[in-house]
């Protein structure tokens, strides 16, 4: 219907729309499910060009202090014994860490150009939450339940090293979760 | 018991062979990949990964630096997590070189791995990667080339690479160029596993090629080695409807053009593959047709077409009576033998009458010259009075009058008569007289040896220069010698008085000698 195809161009083309939506602003939610694998695809090449930009700042862009990440290492053999919930569950933490950790970050730094970065990909996460909704999966609470545990946690104390694993982190265990959800499974035949 | 025995034997070697066979395969494989990296990658060690969970780590060893491979040890370690080591296997290579391999059989994607070489503890190589950006995977399966049915396109389909969760992020370049070519052009397609070439020339055999790689967004990798090529034909092209109407049109418009120049140039043309051959027959009506070409007898009986054409008497050598009045002023020192007498007989009254009324009606066209006046102005003094001749009546030329009939004489000596008839007129003549150079547009008088009808009458028969008048209806010319040049003057004895409006006309005689003798009364043949 036009009112979905209204709802994912907005997805893609301007993410400060899922900002508004998430005030709600009384719009329907989406109901058919995301699979198109091109809206990862952007939000992974918006990562990764944020972590290009920054590499490069001076003494880390005058940010100071450790950040709690998730791991971003994916064994297919080990990923595949996992179901879809246990996998949904690392995928929605680690999203929630890295919101977390760009908020903070986003506190420290003063530079209108780096701000302008850190609230494009904080906007990005917020959107990947939709996407994921729309796949049924649910959705966890902020902050992150302490029963995740460290296992699957370590710490970063850059800025770089933080996009770093933020980037990997949506190029694997997000993608492989997206591509493989059940919902687009169907569709993908 | 010896039927199992058989049965597992036969099993064993049939996975045996197929292992062999994969083996061999993967041999190959192997090989094209290692000289791949070899070209494409320049750390070391090389590292690439085929599947979901496998690297395979090389590097290459010198001559000289080789050992066996328990001098090197490969440590590689994930993040945040402890090191491990690979057992590593020796190959030989080419050059006298030799190949070390580290593969690993489970490996974590999309966190980084250090990889450590040491050859009897010393650091030789050290290199930090991500797996799933080194993909480098085998070529796509099952190439094959259809028709689409449209002209100038084919479609090429193969079989992805199977790997989960990289379908989508699989991206394929084709190359196709006209079989024999070096030249041809590359197409890049993204998470397909078929593509349409459009563009190609029709009934033209392409050669296609594929080979596969990673997008790079998630996953990236090295190109794979190129596919077998593949062989198919274009349709054969249809003759383009807008070609084939322009060249029909282009055509039709020339043969127009070139119908156009022969017709214009017809005339030219005729002229030049089929001559005329100019005949007498149009000026000669019925000569040919009726009477086979006797002129004698047409001349008896035709009557219309001549007096029709005047105009062309002139040139016609139609035999008539002719009087030629000779007068002799000379001395008696002339030789008489020299003018041979000649017996004019004259024609039968009716002949005369009909050739007369013949020549009187063709020559109204006739007009005179004013230098013809004056010998005809004599005669006509002479006939209206005919006084006999004296020399003081006559002309101070030595003019000379020749009367020529027509006559039924038979025999060769009067031929013979005929033909010397000019030689001794010319001695005859002979003067020292100064002529005035007055041509007669009656034409030269000349002989024909064939007109056996005439006669001719010197005025030297008649020494006392009585001119006996034939009668009426006769026609006869006057000679004029003036010592140089002979004129001649048609004259009529019926019409003297009338001679201005005279119809008289002049032939042309041609004095020819024939190769032999003509007898008289046969036709005589005209050449024109």
């Amino acid at each position: 219907s036009k009112s979905e195809l209204d709802f994912i161009t907005h997805l893609i083309e301007k993410p400060s729309y899922w900002l508004e939506w998430w005030a709600g602003r009384g719009l329907p939610s989406p109901v058919r499910p995301i699979c198109d694998p091109r809206v990862l695809d952007r939000f992974i090449m918006e990562a990764r060009d944020t972590e290009t930009a920054l590499r490069g700042c001076k003494a880390g862009c005058g940010v100071t202090g450790t950040f709690v990440v998730p791991l971003t290492n994916v064994d297919f053999v080990v990923w595949e014994t996992k179901d879809t919930e246990e996998q949904a569950l690392e995928v929605q933490s680690g999203m929630s860490l890295f919101g977390q950790a760009l908020g903070a970050v986003r506190e420290s730094v003063s530079r209108v150009a780096v701000q302008i970065l850190i609230d494009n990909n904080k906007s990005n996460i917020h959107s990947l939450g939709q996407v994921l909704r729309s796949l049924h999966i649910q959705d966890l609470p902020l902050p992150p339940a302490p029963a995740v545990g460290d296992l699957v946690t370590r710490k970063v104390s850059s800025l770089s090293e933080l996009l770093h694993v933020h980037t990997n982190f949506l190029r694997g265990k997000v993608r492989l979760l997206l591509t493989n959800a059940p919902a687009c499974q169907q569709n993908s035949t | 018991m010896t039927n199992d025995n058989l049965n597992k034997l036969l099993v064993f070697c049939v996975l045996f062979c197929a292992q062999k066979t994969s083996i061999v395969h993967g041999a190959q494989a192997l090989e094209t990949k290692v000289a791949l990296l070899l070209h494409a990658e320049p750390e070391n060690p090389k590292c690439f990964a085929e599947g979901m969970s496998d690297l395979t780590c090389f590097w290459e060893e010198d001559e000289e630096r080789t050992g066996s491979a328990d001098q090197y040890s490969f440590i590689y370690t994930y993040q945040n997590e402890n090191s491990s080591e690979c057992s590593i296997t020796a190959l030989p290579a080419a050059g006298g070189k030799r190949l070390y391999f580290c593969r690993l059989s489970q490996t974590q994607l999309f966190v980084p791995l250090d990889i450590r070489v040491f050859r009897d503890d010393l650091l030789i190589h050290n290199r930090s990667l991500f797996i799933e950006l080194v993909f480098l995977l085998d070529p796509p399966a099952n190439l094959t080339l259809t028709s689409t049915g449209t002209q100038g396109q084919l479609k090429a389909s193969w079989l992805p690479p199977s790997l989960k969760y990289m379908g989508d992020s699989m991206m394929y370049e084709v190359s196709y160029a006209m079989a024999g070519s070096h030249i041809g052009k590359v197409e890049e397609v993204q998470a397909s596993s078929e593509l349409i070439l459009r563009g190609l020339q029709s009934g033209t055999k392409y050669k296609v090629r594929i080979r596969v790689k990673l997008d790079g967004i998630s996953y990236s990798g090295y190109w794979s080695a190129w596919t077998d090529p593949v062989l198919m034909e274009t349709m054969p092209g249809d003759l383009d409807p807008l070609i084939v109407s322009l060249s029909l049109i282009i055509s039709l418009v020339l043969t127009l053009l070139s119908l156009l120049v022969l017709m214009s140039h017809r005339r030219f043309l005729l002229k030049k593959i089929w001559p005329i051959i100019p005949t007498p027959e149009s000026k000669f009506q019925g000569l040919f047709k009726v009477y086979g070409g006797d002129f004698q007898e047409w001349l008896g009986h035709s009557t219309g077409g001549l007096w029709l054409r005047p105009a062309y008497f002139y040139s016609e050598e139609f035999p008539a009576p002719l009087e030629v009045l000779s007068e002799v002023s000379l001395g008696p020192a002339l030789p008489s033998s020299a003018l041979p007498p000649k017996a004019s007989e004259a024609l039968g009254e009716e002949d005369e009458d009909e050739k007369l009324k013949r020549v009187d009606s063709a020559l109204e066209g006739w007009r005179e010259t004013p230098q013809e006046h004056w010998p005809m102005d004599q005669l006509r003094a002479i006939h209206q009075h005919p006084a006999p001749w004296t020399q003081s009546s006559l002309l101070e030329s030595h003019d000379a009058y020749v009367t020529l009939n027509a006559q039924n004489h038979s025999g060769e000596e009067l031929l013979d008569d005929i033909l010397e008839e000019t030689l001794p007129l010319q001695v005859l003549f002979a003067s020292g007289r100064t002529s005035s150079e007055s041509r007669s547009d009656l034409g030269s008088f000349q002989q024909s040896s064939g007109l056996g009808r005439l006669s001719s009458q010197s005025s030297f028969e008649y020494p006392n220069h009585t001119w006996p008048p034939k009668g009426p209806g006769y026609t006869y010319m006057a000679v004029a010698d003036s010592g140089v040049s002979m004129d001649y003057s048609p004259m009529s004895s019926s019409k003297i008085d009338d001679i201005g409006k005279g119809v008289i006309y002049t032939n042309e005689y041609k004095n020819e000698i024939p190769a032999h003798r003509r007898p008289i009364g046969t036709p005589i043949p005209f050449a024109f």
